[in-house]
């Protein structure tokens, strides 16, 4: 394989050109912060956390979903993108109801972390206090939306992974919503397996066990990583 | 990708009746695009025109016959603005517009609706009991002039059978 010729953040690598920005990063241990990537599902670039700066492209461009070019020079780690980064985190806290001190995700949420990673003090924008639901329908895991961040996670493990394709997307704007089904009870799903693969997916405490206390909740999202790793090998 | 497993099965959705015309319109409309899943926003059109709406029991219909998962379908009724998932009022008239029903005097129960209750097509009764709307072809030519009210299609409809029906539907005889 012809390899290709980067520079990020003033360093020179030498790379597969099938790659993408947040791949090589990664591998070569330049911190890239991700919300909606996770590894094994397929990017869709919805959160715009992993931007970078691309020589030569005003637009900041999510490292998640573009491939490196040959010569390209990449930056990570800009004031422009760490303004950027602060304000997406803020506007993920005021778009719904977050109260970590009650969270079964407490201490181990991937948002939290975001938080802390962007130095995150106060929110500057209103909070929205949507009306939103918590469907305790299933026998063994809740969905709460006040939780959720719309990072399709559980979406697209689900369907890519799992093959039920029992969650989706409805509405637009600041009404979107996570929905099972038709928007009936997740209890009720005539798709979902109980396979329990969505809660790990899924970053802050939206999906969880019933089986759980306050706090103590580990999630495992390498766990769809290596799944995914290990269905390729059998191919 | 469509659902490959199974383990639950709720019939949460009520049975369409394989006879009303407008289920057979659809499933018309299905089978001219070959069940394309690529078809799904014309065939909700389809079904929005002949109900009047898009009603539970006919999102699952589709999604059935499509091998679509439910939540696909609910997605993209939700994306576009012109779907409705809510009929208009308590109670429906749909009167059919389409040639068949035009010719055998649609537009004349059309103003006695209009004259009896102040309703144009698209309006509902101020207190939400009653919403009128028109319809192209709702399959049912054979029995034209057609009107759907609520869940029951008349054929060969009069004035008086239209004001008679829908009145005692929003009980106010
Ligand atoms: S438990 Fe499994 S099948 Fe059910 S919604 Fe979650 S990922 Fe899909
Ligand atoms: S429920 Fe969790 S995984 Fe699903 S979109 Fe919301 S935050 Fe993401
Ligand atoms: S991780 Fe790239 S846009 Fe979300
Ligand atoms: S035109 Fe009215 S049913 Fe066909």
């Amino acid at each position: 394989m012809n390899k290709i010729s980067v520079i990020i953040d003033e360093k020179k690598f030498d790379v597969d050109p099938q790659k993408t920005i947040l791949e090589v990063c990664r591998e070569n241990g330049i911190e890239i912060l991700t919300m909606c990537h996770l590894k094994g599902l397929m990017d869709i670039g919805a959160c715009r956390l992993c931007i970078v700066e691309v020589e030569g492209i005003n637009r900041l461009l999510s490292a998640c979903t573009t491939k490196v070019a040959p010569n390209m020079v990449v930056k990570t780690a800009t004031d422009r993108i760490k303004r950027y980064q602060r304000i997406t985190t803020e506007l993920f806290f005021a778009e719904r109801n977050h109260v970590c001190a009650v969270c079964v995700s407490n201490g181990k949420c991937e948002l939290q972390n975001l938080g802390y990673k962007v130095e995150l003090d106060h929110i500057r924008y209103p909070h929205l206090f949507p009306q939103c639901e918590v469907d305790t329908s299933h026998p063994w895991y809740v969905m709460d939306h006040n939780r959720c961040i719309m990072c399709t996670r559980c979406v697209r493990v689900c369907n890519e992974v799992e093959g039920a394709h029992n969650w989706d997307v409805m509405n637009r704007g600041h009404q979107v919503r996570i929905i099972s089904d038709f928007n009936t009870p997740w209890g009720q799903s005539t798709t979902c397996t109980s396979c329990g693969k969505c809660l790990h997916a899924c970053p802050t405490g939206a999906i969880w066990p019933k089986a759980i206390v306050q706090g103590q909740l580990e999630k495992n999202p390498v766990m769809v990583t290596e799944l995914v790793e290990r269905r390729k090998m059998k191919l | 990708m469509t659902a490959t497993h199974h383990t639950h099965h709720h019939a949460h959705a009520q049975e369409l009746s394989k006879t009303d015309p407008r289920v057979k319109l659809i499933a018309a409309k299905m089978k001219k695009e070959n069940h394309k899943p690529d078809a799904l926003i014309e065939i909700l059109h389809t079904a929005q025109n002949a109900f009047g709406f898009l009603p539970k029991e006919v999102l699952n219909f589709i999604a059935k016959e499509l091998h679509l998962p439910p939540s696909r379908v609910y997605s993209t009724v939700t994306f576009y603005h012109f779907f409705s998932l809510k009929s208009k009022g308590e109670h429906t008239c749909l009167v059919c517009t389409g040639t068949a029903c035009y010719v055998k005097g649609a537009q004349a129960l059309l103003n006695k609706i209009e004259s009896q209750f102040s309703l144009k097509p698209g309006q509902v009764t101020a207190d939400n009991k009653l919403g009128v709307q028109v319809a192209r072809c709702i399959g049912a030519c054979g029995l034209a002039p057609a009107v759907v009210i609520d869940n029951d299609v008349h054929g060969k409809v009069t004035e008086e059978v239209i004001i008679n029906s829908i009145n005692e539907k929003i009980g106010t005889i």
